[in-house]
């Protein structure tokens, strides 16, 4: 077993740590080459934006250091070895959900199940031949077949009615100053982008198994660059894919989107808790669909702005000046976004 | 015993063969209904706004403006992979009163040494907005090109119908995201 | 509810004439006998089955525990017989897809739909409505053999290039762009031209179906008497017909844009990915009751037989079907909830798809009513017939479950997903088969199976698969996504409980194959009738095996007096 993990790490070490390419956020880089110091993982990079920021009208945006590394705590966001149910949740749909299925769904169709199991025992026994030998040729009962028509009607719509409710809830568009980030599902990673804060697009790769190892993060799980939110405010998400579909999906969170190439999906959602929560792509995109998880670190939100900050982007309603700051640290992380956007092609490439 | 007498083979070839003819047409129509599907698809897309299919407008359309009623709109932009050119919006959001004509200007450059043709999908976000968001003007009616380093601004002149207010399904649409994706056009005319 | 007069069929006049059967080679390639394109069916679905099963096996010995430990021996052995480098690490990912891919499409195109509907259909449709044999025979034949070509196309494209390593990877989906620009090479072209030949083949037979069941039945054999099999493949031969050329527009549209520069589901040329999934689900949600309704009308017949009752509810229990199969057309996008569809839409498709529940909720409840006050003796094929109608409850109320879009939202693409259409399909129409092999292996063969190896065989497949699919339960509802080759350590345990039911089920297939091979050396010599009064229907008043040409005069279906 030992070995076989050992072996597998190597396999998986190999593919992965070559495609942490020059994309990703020097913090990043830093993260995965210093594991161990992941607290202060950020300081060069912010060091480093700060001096190719000095020209900038407002060098302030471009000093603020990240917040460190959050460690994920064991069973939250992740499932739990040998759990036999749905992840705990952290957002109000995923709670509502969560109850339908629980409270409602799932005592249901066990009573169903239980039931039907229990009269074909009874029938096995009653009716079995040496307790019965005359069979009756009773073939029809109208009240009876009216009865198991009916029933079932009424069961599904108490199923029915919250059902759409939930529906109605889950797929409430999300307020105009909701944050914004566009996801993007590549073949076969995932790239996040900040429009409004001007954070251009990072790349988001699986962590090779020893660094997930180190880090203390579940492996297949574990990503270079999470994908940082606010705890406690509204947020959406703009989904797409770039090559063929994906699917951006979060269980702790209820979220699961399609990443559809050539259109645009949106969901919104709200994380109730600081925390770590992971996923992975949910929709076959070819030969390393198991190898692009999703990992969400939700901050407080003083944290959060500290973190955009650091990114060299800006919050809500800072002066535009702030904006020089961004391209800077752009330059300066030797991330061009655009350049990501113009050549992800060859950067996949470069992966294999 | 013999309460009915069989129908002679002959008879029954017969039917057989009016039966089989009958299915096969049947069989037909649904194959012609797969393919039909294409067209009726776009179409019902345009007519209803299903997957967030926008509308489009003649130059001379008059609108009534409902003044007090705003939307944010936001842009978005994507390029496919390996098209040399860079595509984002001026501004990322926009707000607007609803009703009224805005025009929105995205930028787009050519980022290689030879010319390069490009149109763009489209669709708005919620899917429920698709049937509101007009366009009257759009780079994306036509084929665009680029010369090597050429940088282009493009207009988007379009207006959000003021019947979005009054529907149930619209009520919490505070936002609605407009996303272009551009796809390289090979010379002949041909997407690659 | 009917009496049946068929003296005639032990006419001795005919017994010459009704078995001269024609050499080997014109009776078993040119055949144009119901009887035996109906067993060369079922030997082809039970080899294609032990293929996919055989796909399964290494999936789940890859599953056993985390890590990947086989696959890239895998495909260094694909690799190395065609020639190739060893593989890469992705090529050997690119494997899990294509045995993925293979295993869904095997299983359901070529092994449930052959056994099914070419094998038990074939066999019994034309005996149970009184007719000497289909309505055209030689169609028939062609029938089968399409599936030959559409087979070897399958098997054949694992051995050629199909993006990043051999074979199609593209999930028995094929959803574009991943089938269209994500998969260069002809792998996937060999898959989609398997297709439209396994597809073309199913259509004809269709058209045999319908036209044999309309025009062949004997006289008084009307509509309302036909028994419940005949029922269960006439709709399933209608939602063939239906739902198939849609897929062959589907896949012929994907075809010309991977070859010849169109753009259908390219959003490059103003195309939509999605409208191929919803073709493709438009006929792929019909297809999950073609696989299932004739499992419905053999569990009905056998149900019947050995509670020596008549179908309760008969008529309810016809149209039910009828009502599945007219549902079922009109509720594909559930299985399209994540796409992005506007939330009307989604209220819709879970309201319609709860629908079904209440047909198929008439059915259960009609099955245990005709058992009720019934005399019931538990032979094997009993035995199998009450462990579908139990499983196939299990699978159907997480169908519920899943029809809330909302509640789809975590668990769609997850292995709670695999649980309820295996639950469905590898215990629903899969133990259906297995009722109806045990059901009718006398009649087909002339020899009883082994009793004792028969309700062997049900105990421990039923132990194996349970403990196969249950757990998947667990494993999506943690949120195991499926088509993962490797998955974290907390998904462990119960991977490795679903692996250990593997195993137990492959023991039960080995039982059921000593079973099969025993019976038909050794077996005790079949009655015409082995099962007693229950057994009401016309295959039972033939001799076992019938003779080549059964009903030759018709046999005439008179009026019960207490009907």
């Amino acid at each position: 077993m030992k070995v076989k993990s050992l072996v597998l790490a190597g396999l998986l070490a190999f593919a992965p740590a070559m495609a942490m390419n020059n994309m990703a956020l020097a913090q990043d880089n830093a993260a995965a080459a210093a594991p161990v110091e992941s607290a202060n993982a950020a300081a060069p990079a912010a060091e480093e934006a700060a001096n190719a920021a000095e020209a900038a009208p407002d060098a302030k945006a471009a000093t603020v250091a990240a917040p460190p590394r959050m460690k994920p705590t064991e069973g939250v966001g992740m499932p739990s070895p040998g759990e036999i149910t749905l992840q705990e949740q952290f957002s109000p749909t995923g709670h509502t959900a969560r109850w339908l299925h629980d409270v409602l769904l799932l005592p249901i169709i066990t009573i169903i199940s239980i039931f039907v199991l229990l009269l074909m025992i009874f029938v096995m026994i009653r009716f079995r031949r040496a307790a019965n030998p005359n069979p009756s040729k009773t073939a029809h009962n109208t009240l009876i077949e009216v009865l198991w028509t009916v029933v079932p009607v009424l069961i599904l719509l108490v199923i029915a009615v919250p059902s759409i409710g939930l529906l109605a809830d889950q797929y409430k568009p999300a307020p105009k100053d909701a944050l914004t980030v566009k996801v993007t599902g590549y073949q076969w990673y995932w790239g996040y982008e900040y429009p409004d804060a001007g954070i251009p697009e990072f790349v988001s790769n699986l962590l090779p198994p020893e660094k997930a190892l180190e880090n203390g993060e579940p492996n297949l799980l574990a990503v270079d660059n999470r994908l940082v939110l606010p705890a406690g405010r509204p947020i959406k998400l703009i989904i797409t894919g770039a090559d063929v579909i994906h699917s951006f999906a979060i269980p702790s969170l209820w979220v699961k989107m399609d990443a559809v190439p050539g259109r645009l999906n949106e969901k919104s959602f709200t994380i109730e808790k600081p925390g770590v929560y992971y996923g992975q792509c949910s929709e076959l995109c070819g030969a390393r669909h198991g190898f692009m998880p999703i990992a969400i670190e939700a901050l407080p939100p003083a944290q959060f702005d500290q973190w955009v900050l650091s990114q060299g982007g800006k919050l809500p309603g800072a002066a535009p000046a702030a904006t020089a700051a961004p391209a800077a640290t752009a330059d300066a992380a030797k991330a061009p976004a655009k350049t990501a956007q113009a050549a992800p092609q060859g950067a996949a490439s470069a992966k294999l | 015993m013999m309460a009915t007498l069989p129908p002679s083979p002959f008879d029954r070839d017969r039917r057989n063969r009016r039966t089989m003819a009958a299915m096969f047409v049947v069989g037909l129509a649904m194959l012609a209904l797969g393919f039909a599907s294409v067209p009726l698809y776009r179409i019902f897309c345009e007519q209803t706004g299903f997957g967030g299919t926008t509308q489009r407008a003649a130059a001379d359309v008059q609108v009534r403006e409902a003044t007090g009623h705003s939307m944010s709109i936001r842009f978005d932009s994507n390029v496919q992979p390996g098209m040399p050119w860079q595509f984002h919006p001026e501004q990322p959001t926009q707000t607007v009163t609803v009703g009224a004509r805005s025009m929105a200007i995205f930028i787009a450059k050519n980022m290689s040494d030879k010319p390069v043709s490009g149109t763009a999908s489209f669709n708005v976000t919620p899917t429920q907005a698709g049937a509101y968001f007009t366009k009257i003007q759009c780079f994306c009616f036509t084929q665009q090109t680029l010369q090597p380093g050429q940088e282009v601004r493009m207009p988007v002149l379009y207006y959000v119908d003021p019947k979005i207010i009054d529907d149930p399904d619209n009520k919490d649409t505070q936002q609605i995201t407009l996303s272009y994706t551009f796809y390289p056009v090979e010379q002949d005319g041909k997407a690659s | 509810m009917t009496t049946i007069t068929a003296d005639h069929a032990h006419d001795h006049a005919h017994d010459h004439d009704a078995d001269h059967k024609p050499a080997f080679f014109q009776r078993w390639f040119m055949s144009t006998n119901h009887k035996d394109i109906g067993t060369l069916y079922l030997i082809f679905a039970i080899f294609a089955g032990v293929v996919g099963g055989a796909i399964s096996g290494l999936m789940r010995v890859e599953l056993a525990q985390p890590g990947i430990q086989y696959l890239q021996g895998w495909a260094n052995i694909q690799h190395s017989l065609m020639g190739a480098e060893p593989a890469s690490l992705d090529q050997a990912y690119h494997l899990w897809n294509a045995l993925i891919t293979a295993h869904g499409l095997i299983m359901v195109f070529f092994m449930v739909m052959p056994a099914i509907i070419g094998g038990f259909g074939n066999w019994f449709v034309p005996i149970m409505i009184g007719a000497p044999d289909m309505a055209f025979p030689r169609m028939n034949n062609i029938s089968f053999w399409l599936l030959i070509p559409a087979f070897l196309l399958l098997l054949g494209s694992a051995f050629v290039p199909g993006g990043t390593g051999y074979g199609a990877g593209t999930g028995w989906t094929v959803y574009a762009p991943l089938s269209t620009s994500g998969s260069a090479g002809p792998a996937v072209d060999m898959a989609i031209l398997s297709l439209h030949i396994a597809g073309a083949g199913s259509i004809l037979g269709a058209v045999n179906f319908i036209t044999t069941i309309f025009n062949m039945r004997a006289p008084g054999m009307t509509l309302h008497k036909m028994p419940l099999f005949v029922w269960s493949v006439l709709v399933t031969a209608f939602l063939l017909l239906l739902a198939l050329p849609v897929l062959a527009a589907a896949i012929t549209m994907l075809l010309t844009d991977r070859n010849f520069g169109t753009t259908f589901y390219d959003a490059a040329g103003g195309g939509d990915p999605e409208l191929y999934q919803h073709l493709f689900w438009f006929f792929g949600h019909p297809e999950v009751y073609i696989m299932i309704l004739p499992g419905f009308g053999i569990v009905s017949q056998i149900v019947s037989t050995f509670s020596r009752k008549p179908v309760f509810g008969y008529l309810g229990m016809a149209y039910a079907m009828v009502a599945i199969g007219v549902v079922g057309f009109v509720v594909w996008a559930h299985h399209m909830f994540t796409t992005g569809m506007s939330v009307n839409v989604k209220m819709y498709f879970t309201a319609a798809t709860m629908v079904i529940a209440v047909p198929t909720g008439i059915k259960i409840f009609s099955w245990i009513a005709t058992m009720w006050g019934g005399s019931m003796s538990f032979k094997t094929p009993m035995v199998w017939a009450l462990g579908f109608i139990f499983m196939f409850t299990v699978g159907g109320v997480t169908g519920v479950v899943l029809a809330n879009g909302g509640v789809d939202d975590v668990l769609h693409d997850t292995y709670y997903v695999v649980a309820h259409f295996h639950y469905v399909l590898s215990l629903g129409a899969v133990f259906s088969l297995f009722a109806g092999f045990y059901y009718w292996f006398p009649k087909m063969s002339g020899r009883m199976y082994n009793e004792f190896l028969g309700q062997l065989h049900f105990w421990v497949f039923f132990v194996g698969v349970n403990l196969l699919f249950f757990p998947m339960h667990f494993l999506g509802l943690s949120g195991m996504p499926r088509r993962y080759p490797d998955y974290p350590e907390a998904f462990a345990k119960w991977n490795g409980v679903a692996s250990l039911g593997y195993e137990i089920m492959a023991v039960g297939m080995v039982i059921f194959f000593i079973n099969v091979f025993w019976s038909l050396a050794a077996g005790r010599k079949a009655a015409g009738n082995p099962w007693g009064e229950g057994a009401t229907t016309l295959e039972w008043t033939l001799s076992s095996p019938p003779p080549f040409h059964q009903f030759e005069t018709l046999p005439v279906i008179e009026d019960a007096p207490h009907h």
